[in-house]
Formats: structure tokens, C-alpha cells, sequence
């Protein structure tokens, strides 16, 4: 399918592109942070550290309102904070709003939370007061905490999960709906392709976005279907019957979430969504191979359409399906970090929601909306090299032509 | 003769689309599950009262009739009544400021684009291979990778926050107001009003665009400048920058064009998540709204509104182009 012409020339870009090198590497790094996760992040990414910020003693957090004797914990120390170096001991204690590691020397960012407190007074009465603290970086959370504390990067390293297999299975489903529908268009012309084409065409009149919107209001009432993917490396890292020796870090592996929600209703709507793109140019790419020698030789050897179709015809459109592909993978990904942005997706564990998570804090804790966003630039970055390589190699003649929100 | 052939031909395919559109619209609310009158009246009413709103909101007769009406009733211009407690017309939401205020948005957020991208296009191809061309071309590659709900948070906390004086949290006045005020009173507050307000919306929804127009100028210039023509200019000593503007640009604005139509939906998808973003009370804000409190006839109604603009921009466009361009009336 793919020609050795077509090989080589996509050889000879990949050597002199600084550009698709620096794609694949960032593409790479996404879907191997993506598919080991378990090994890449260093908390459980669910993970909430509320505590009473009665104190950051280990015992009395959690409860809000607790009998707590000790008066004078009252102001905390954030040096205090600062020391709880060790997840384990950070655990059950406030740790919301930690901020990043400032990546300049000698520079520290500084978070502020806030935080329920009980004053008792003399008479065995009490307040509860809302008290702001200084917040201070931790190693623990390179990328710093949210305001459910927690760990921002751990998040984005499983949001990777999500944005990489909705962006990846939805370009695929798209293609598999689009690309036989626009090949049939294409190819046998006439009425079929009027039909077909107009049918693509009051698809195009909606903005996907627009459309992903009202499916996804049309589907929510009978809830979001979401599925839970079991993670194998957690699962073997907890079985007995696997020794523990092949896993690196076993015991941490083993703390890992054992499954992730995967959005399958929001896969499907931006499949369906998308799919008229790849039958936009599958058509196209029909429509110009039909005519030529081969196929027509095809034809006068008594070949079926579906033979033509599958031998002669896709084979050849290819090239430019190929190259659309990358693109939507890109534009599936922003469509995904929109839709749970704007809090339509099944699940929390994505980049746009984590986006939207930190938007009530944005003078404050700036971190916690930045962070995510970051790592949807970069995956997305690293796709559209990736489809720029393709298209300058192959030059399908597609430009622009790759859907949109 | 031909042309008017064209015309005809493109205009009754636009009016098939936009049925097209009103039909799946349409269908839609079928596809959601349970009984809509759920959403709307007390969990405890009873049946008499689901009965008479199902009978006022003309769910109790059979779903071709209720299609038929919702046709004929978009004939005239009425797209029904909104579920929400207000009640109040769909046409009468939409068409007030909600409107008004997206397509300023939209505007504005293309001015930003084609102001800063043609050029930018231009000096990227002249310069090709310098740090000029490279800076552009890095970004645009960033422009169209940025979620522009990110982006638009990025400028609150960049920009916004220090600065304090560019609101984030209200839509200010509208625009024709606002000049209204400057043109009759020559009072110009409402207009820098205007512009404080409309300043980061409109550069978070241009980015992608100026970026993509970037790219596309940037390619097309290149594979301009080969051409034999463009050697011509040269030959009979036109200044390089006529040469490019005049000649090359011309001609390469019109596949430019023909992809921004298509990219049209873009701008609209954009626009909603830069209204939410900046609690920009238009149709995208409108919409995502509704959406929660299952306002179905309201939802229809902003989606039809925005197809068929959508459509009707792409019609234009088409025109246009077969107009200036008489190889496609031919094709």
C-alpha cells in the first residue's frame, strides 16, 4: 500500500526537517507517557489532600471541626508545610494550591489557599474561620496542586490517556465511516454521489463544535456512556501470580488507579462529527482515479466494483487519507479538551477539564489552569508536525482542508 | 446566461442544505431519552399538568404532523417559544443582543486575523529561510495548536490580572451604541468601553484564524512566486513589494478564500468557548446555557440560526467567487 518511491520520499523530508523530527519525538513522548502511565506519574491522580488546616499534623486532618486541643497550630508555619518532602506523610494533610517548581534558580512561586479553621474560645465556644496561608513549592508536586489537592502533573500525565485514545480512535471511526462513503461517491458518480454528497454537505453546515454540542445534549440524558479500561501494569502489579521483579517499582505501580474512564460517548460524537472531512476527499481522490488506464483495464477485464474499489481505488487515495488523518488527530484532541471544558465529556480526568478546574482561581493559583494547557499544546504540536512531514513528502494537495471546531 | 444558471443552480442547493439542517435539527430532540416535559414541570406535578404542557408544547400529536408544523411555523419566522420559565419567543433571544454580540466578537477576532496574517504572510515567503520567516512560521505553527479557551485564560492571567483595567467577567456595550454615543453626543468613553472589552476576546478567537491564514498566504505566496509572470514583473522593473501585494497576493488569495468559507465553522465553534471563557453573553454562552437546562426549543433554534449563516456565508462566497472567477461557472 505504501510504495517505496513514497517511502523514500518521506525518508528524505524526515533527514533534512528539523521540524518532523522534533513532531515525532514530542508524539512519541506523549504516547509513551500515555501508555505508562502508572510508571510515569507519582501520585494516584485522583487523589484529594483536603484537610481541616487545623494543623498539618497527620492525625487530626480530615475532619472538619475536629477536637483538636493544640491552640497555638492555629498559625501555621509554612516552613512546616514546606518540610512534608515525603508523599506518604503529605497524604492526609491540606496540601491544595501548591505551586510549581520555579524552573529559575533560586526563585520559588508562591501559592496561597484557603483554608477552615476552628477557633475555640475561653467559654467552650468556637468559630470556624476562613484563614488564608501561604502556600510553598514541594518536590513532591513538580507541577504543583490543585484546589482539591491534587497533583497536577500526575493528572496530565493519565490525562494523556484520554486525549491521545479519544484523538486516535475518533480520527479512526471517522475514517472508517467517511472514507468508504465518499469512495462509493466518488466512483460510481451519478445520482448515488448527488444523494451521498448532499447528505455530506448538510453535515458541513454545522460547525462541529456546534453539533458535538447538541449530540452530546442529545446523549447526556440517558447519561454519558463511559467505560472503565482496566490498566494492565496496576493489574499485574497487584496480581500475586506475576512476580513483582519484572515490574520497575511495583509497589508504586500497584498504588495506581486499576482502571481509567474512557468517554465512549464523546468518541463517537466526534467521530461522527468528523467524519465528512474523510469523505470530502476520499471522493475527491475517487473521482480523479477513476479514470485512469489502469483502472479502466481493470474494468475491461471483467474486475467487480468492489474488487476495483478495494485493489485499484483505495489503495491509490491513500496518500491524502493518510495525511487528513494526522491532522484530525490533532483537531479531535482540541475538539475533546473543548468538549470537557466546557464540562461535556464523562469524565475528569482530561486536560480541558483540569483547564476549567482552575478558573475560579486565576489571580492566585495560575498553575492549575496553565499546566494542562501546556500539554495540550505540546501533544498537538507534536501531531500537526507530524501532518506537516506527511503533506510537504507526499503533497496530497489537502491543505487547509482538515475540518475544524 | 450562464452565470444566471449558476445562481439558480447554487441557490436551490443552499435551500436544500438549510432543510437538511432544519431537519436533523429537528430529529434531534426525538433522540433524547425520556419524556421533555420531565425537565420542565415539578418533580411532584401530576399527570393533568404533563398532559397539558405536552398538549400546549404539541407533543401529543403524531411526530410527521409535529414536523410539518415546525416547518411551516419556520416559514414565518417562528422557531417557537422557550421551555425556560420565561417563555418568551426563541427569535426575540436570539435576535437581540445575544447576536449581535457574537458576530462583533467574530468580526473583530477576523480583523485581528487578516490584519496581522496577510503581511505576516507576505515577509514569511519574501524572507524564506530567514529568522523572519521562521518566527512566523513558529507562530503559526502555535496558533493553530492552542485550545483557544486556554489561551484565552492564558491572556487573563498574563495580561488582564497585572493590567487590571481590561475586564474579563461582562460584555461591555455594543458596538453600534457605542458609536451612536460618539457620532451624536461625541462622547468616545463608549467606544474605548467597547474596545477594553472586545480586545482579548477577539485575539483569543483570531489567533487560530491568523495562524491558519499565515500558513495558507505563506504556502500560496511560495508556489506563486515561480510562475512565469511573476518573472514578468521583475523584467519590466515593478517594485518587488508591488510585484508581491498586487500580482502574487491577488492570486493567492482566492484558494485563501475558498478554505476560510470552509473554516467558517471554526470561527463559530471558537466563539463559544471564547464566550464562556469570557462570559461573553452571546449565542455560543446562550447556547451552552440552555444546553443544561434542556431548553430544547431554544437550542434548536441557535443551531438552525447559526447553520443557516453558515450557510448563507458560504453561498456568498460562492457567488462571489463565480462571479469574479468565471472558470468555476464553467466547471
Amino acid at each position: 500500500m505504501i510504495s517505496d518511491r513514497v517511502k523514500a520520499s518521506l525518508k528524505r523530508e524526515f533527514k533534512t526537517s528539523r521540524m518532523a523530527q522534533l513532531g515525532l519525538v514530542l508524539v512519541l513522548l506523549v504516547i509513551v507517557v500515555a501508555t505508562f502511565a502508572p510508571f510515569f506519574a507519582l501520585h494516584d491522580p485522583t487523589e484529594q489532600r483536603i484537610g481541616t488546616g487545623d494543623g498539618v499534623d497527620d492525625d487530626d486532618a480530615g475532619v472538619i471541626g475536629d477536637n483538636d486541643e493544640d491552640d497555638d497550630d492555629d498559625d501555621i508555619d509554612p516552613g512546616d508545610v514546606d518540610d512534608a518532602d515525603d508523599a506518604d506523610e503529605a497524604e492526609s494533610t491540606d496540601r491544595t494550591d501548591v505551586p510549581p517548581l520555579s524552573p529559575i534558580p533560586g526563585h520559588q512561586f508562591v501559592g496561597e489557599t484557603e483554608q477552615i479553621q476552628r477557633v475555640d474560645h475561653d467559654d467552650g465556644t468556637f468559630d470556624i474561620e476562613i484563614v488564608e496561608t501561604e502556600v510553598h513549592a514541594d518536590r513532591a508536586f513538580p507541577l504543583g496542586t490543585n484546589t482539591v489537592g491534587q497533583d497536577i502533573y500526575s493528572r496530565i500525565v493519565y490525562g494523556a490517556r484520554v486525549s491521545m485514545l479519544v484523538g486516535i480512535l475518533g480520527a479512526g471511526l471517522a475514517a472508517l465511516v467517511g472514507v468508504p462513503y465518499g469512495l462509493a461517491a466518488g466512483y460510481f458518480g451519478g445520482r448515488l454521489d448527488d444523494g451521498l454528497m448532499r447528505g455530506a454537505d448538510v453535515m458541513l453546515a454545522f460547525p462541529s463544535l456546534v453539533l458535538a454540542i447538541a449530540l452530546v445534549g442529545v446523549f447526556r440524558d440517558s447519561g454519558f456512556h463511559t467505560t472503565q479500561l482496566p490498566d494492565p501494569f496496576v493489574l499485574a502489579a497487584q496480581s500475586d501470580t506475576i512476580p513483582n521483579v519484572l515490574i520497575p517499582r511495583a509497589e508504586h505501580v500497584a498504588s495506581m488507579p486499576e482502571s481509567i474512564t474512557f468517554p465512549v460517548t464523546v468518541t463517537l460524537v466526534v467521530a461522527l462529527v468528523n467524519w465528512v472531512w474523510f469523505a470530502r476527499i476520499a471522493r475527491g481522490e475517487a473521482i480523479s482515479i477513476r479514470n485512469e488506464e489502469y483502472v479502466k483495464a481493470a474494468r475491461s477485464l471483467g474486475a467487480s466494483h468492489t474488487r476495483i474499489l478495494r485493489q485499484h481505488i483505495f489503495p491509490n487515495a491513500m496518500t491524502p487519507i493518510i495525511v487528513l488523518a494526522t491532522i484530525q488527530v490533532a483537531f479531535i484532541i482540541l475538539l475533546e479538551a473543548a468538549l470537557s471544558f466546557l464540562g461535556f465529556s464523562g469524565t475528569n480526568l482530561t486536560w480541558g477539564a483540569d483547564v476549567e478546574s482552575g478558573r475560579g482561581d486565576l489571580a492566585t493559583s495560575w498553575w492549575i489552569s496553565t499546566m494542562p494547557g501546556i500539554a495540550i499544546v505540546i501533544a498537538v504540536i507534536g501531531v500537526n508536525l507530524i501532518g506537516d512531514w506527511l503533506r510537504d513528502a507526499l503533497d496530497p494537495g489537502i491543505e487547509g482542508e482538515s475540518g475544524g471546531m | 446566461m450562464r452565470f444566471v444558471r449558476f445562481l439558480l443552480k447554487r441557490l436551490v442547493h443552499s435551500l436544500f442544505v438549510i432543510w437538511g439542517v432544519v431537519t436533523v435539527v429537528f430529529f434531534l430532540r426525538f433522540l433524547t431519552p425520556g419524556d421533555p416535559t420531565t425537565a420542565l414541570v415539578s418533580p411532584d406535578a401530576g399527570q393533568d399538568v404533563r398532559d397539558a404542557l405536552r398538549e400546549e408544547l404539541r407533543l401529543d400529536e403524531p411526530i410527521h404532523i409535529q414536523y410539518f408544523e415546525y416547518l411551516t411555523d419556520l416559514m414565518v419566522g417562528d422557531l417557537g417559544n422557550s421551555m425556560d420559565v420565561l417563555d418568551r419567543p426563541v427569535t426575540e433571544w436570539i435576535f437581540g443582543a445575544h447576536l449581535i454580540r457574537s458576530v462583533e466578537l467574530a468580526l473583530a477576532a477576523t480583523f485581528v486575523a487578516v490584519v496581522i496574517a496577510i503581511p505576516l504572510g507576505v515577509i514569511s515567503a519574501r524572507r524564506r529561510h530567514q529568522p523572519a520567516d521562521y518566527s512566523a512560521t513558529l507562530f503559526s505553527l502555535f496558533g493553530i495548536s492552542t485550545p483557544n479557551f486556554w489561551l484565552g485564560i492564558m491572556l487573563i492571567i498574563i495580561v488582564a490580572v497585572p493590567i487590571g483595567f481590561i475586564p474579563t467577567g461582562n460584555p461591555g456595550p455594543l458596538f453600534y451604541q457605542a458609536l451612536g454615543d460618539a457620532v451624536t453626543q461625541g462622547n468616545f468613553g463608549g467606544l474605548w468601553d467597547w474596545l477594553r472589552h472586545i480586545f482579548l476576546p477577539a485575539i483569543t478567537l483570531g489567533t487560530y484564524f491568523t495562524a491558519l491564514i499565515t500558513r495558507l498566504t505563506r504556502s500560496g505566496m511560495l508556489e506563486e512566486i515561480g510562475k512565469p509572470y511573476v518573472k514578468a514583473c521583475h523584467a519590466k522593473g515593478l517594485p518587488e513589494t508591488l510585484t508581491l501585494y498586487k500580482h502574487v497576493l491577488r492570486n493567492t488569495l482566492i484558494p485563501i478564500i475558498t478554505i476560510l468559507g470552509l473554516q467558517l465553522g471554526t470561527l463559530i465553534g471558537g466563539a463559544i468557548v471564547t464566550e464562556v471563557v469570557f462570559e461573553w453573553n452571546g449565542l455560543g454562552q446562550l447556547l451552552i446555557d440552555r444546553i443544561s437546562t434542556r431548553d430544547w426549543t431554544m437550542i434548536q433554534g441557535i443551531i438552525i440560526v447559526i447553520g443557516v449563516g453558515f450557510v448563507a456565508i458560504n453561498t456568498i462566497v460562492d457567488i462571489l467567487y463565480a462571479y469574479l472567477d468565471p472558470q468555476v461557472v464553467s466547471k
